[in-house]
């Protein structure tokens, strides 16, 4: 920890001293990226078994466009940006967030646009030595066919799940939980930004207000690596959304589940509910409390 | 008399090291192996790895936050043509039993849960009478 601070105290006396703005501001990067991170208390399979419950994004661009919803790029991250994150902790967070909206451009079979978003995926996949483990040409000529859609969204997850299981492997959780963290706060976003709207749309509602269950598994994954400043500042930004989503009430009614065989499958027939108490004056605070903390990820 | 020496090395060698290899489970190739049975419609979430470490672990377990309105399909895959054993269960957040594959006097391979109650389940895998103690599954979804 120590180390930690020293490199810290080095970064932003170096960028005190107001010469060159751009290559300072990438000096303190580095440093930032050579914090030394303190090892979590709890181990890496127990790290590992939370990380695992968080559902994919993918799950909520189906919903939107099952929900009639149409395609809009324009609430996506440019892909463009792509080459302004230039340390580790900003581009695990935009590997995620790119990583929806390429979920997203495919389940829209936006051929175009997910070009656009392999590519920024593959660059923030590199600067984080990771890129091996996306298979981009593959992906690049799946992604120009929409009947390839089923096999491109296979080999996108299992590539996003590979690099999941490599960084913890690695010891390398921090980053990634960033990546998850992106990821569902870009889900988050788009999925708010449907709503507007669309504010008759009570799945898309709920949608909104189940997003309470995966906050709360977040922000204990970002609180083990609170050490490292980046991520404590995020959880404290994530605090002020988790604050909104208190107001939030999820009512589970537990009922003993039956079950049917159909063509040799077990069908469970679920008896017991949720239903998620949310109003649109809720969804407002989630939404704008959501925007400023994207905003201030993809700047 | 060397070569005696050299055969018997070799032959103690296989004794000691043959029961490690047949031991060794590949958890992940037989996940891998399962995708393809994912019903059509459903879209691939996660692949799990199930190592009874030969029967010195009689538990797996993963968990998922399913979510209502949505349908999930788990199918478990042992490198032959039944489960070998492995059950897999449901339990919801307050770890209540939603279901098992072990049902109707038989071992089920895949099991469809169409969610009503969003929260975190636990999937378990769990063996009965397993020879292997060895296998994979994989969860996907749909609207």
């Amino acid at each position: 920890m120590k180390k930690g601070t020293l490199i810290l105290m080095a970064a932003v006396l170096l960028y005190s001293c107001n010469s060159e703005q751009g290559s300072e501001e990438q000096a303190i990067q580095d440093s930032l990226d050579n914090v030394t991170v303190e090892a979590p208390a709890i181990s890496e399979e127990v790290i590992s078994d939370i990380v695992q419950q968080i559902p994919s994004p993918l799950e909520i661009s189906v919903l939107i466009k099952e929900s009639g919803s149409d395609y809009d790029k324009s609430i996506l991250n440019d892909d463009d940006n792509a080459s302004k994150y230039n340390s580790n902790y900003s581009r695990a967070l935009n590997l995620g967030i790119y990583g929806t909206d390429l979920g997203y451009t495919n389940i829209y079979e936006q051929n175009q646009d997910a070009v656009g978003y392999i590519g920024a995926v593959r660059d923030l996949a590199d600067g984080l030595n990771i890129g091996q483990f996306f298979d981009f040409s593959t992906i690049r000529k799946l992604a120009t066919n929409s009947s390839n859609l089923d096999s491109l969204l296979l080999i996108t997850t299992k590539n996003f799940n590979k690099i999941n299981a490599y960084l913890q492997d690695q010891k390398r959780s921090d980053q990634s939980i960033l990546v998850l963290t992106g990821g569902w706060i870009e889900a988050l976003h788009v999925t708010c930004k449907v709503y507007e709207k669309n504010t008759s749309n009570k799945t898309l509602r709920e949608k909104i207000g189940e997003q309470k269950i995966i906050l709360e598994q977040i922000q204990l994954l970002l609180s083990l690596f609170e050490s490292d400043p980046n991520i404590k500042e995020l959880g404290g930004d994530l605090k002020e959304l988790q604050t909104a989503f208190d107001k939030i009430e999820i009512v589970n009614t537990y009922a003993e589940s039956t079950f049917k065989e159909v063509d040799g499958v077990l069908v469970i027939e679920d008896n017991s509910t949720s239903t998620v108490n949310i109003t649109d004056e809720n969804v407002s605070e989630i939404t704008r409390i959501t925007e400023s903390i994207r905003t201030k990820i993809i700047n | 008399m060397k070569k005696i020496i050299l055969t018997i090395s070799f032959l103690s060698l296989l004794v000691f090291v043959a029961p490690e290899v047949s031991a060794q489970c590949d958890a992940d190739e037989h996940a891998e192996a399962c995708i393809p049975n994912l019903k059509e419609g459903f879209n691939f979430v996660k692949s799990y790895e199930i190592d009874g470490e030969d029967g010195d672990r009689n538990k797996v377990e993963y968990s998922y936050v399913f979510a209502k309105g949505t349908q999930y399909m788990l199918n478990l895959c042992s490198g032959s043509d039944d489960t070998d054993g492995i059950v897999v269960s449901l339990y919801n957040s307050s770890r209540k039993l939603v279901s098992t594959s072990d049902a109707n006097g038989k071992l089920y391979s895949a099991i469809a849960y169409p969610c009503n109650a969003t929260g975190i389940y636990y999937i378990s895998f769990t063996f009965k009478g397993s020879s292997k103690y060895c296998g994979g599954a994989v969860l996907g979804f749909k609207r």
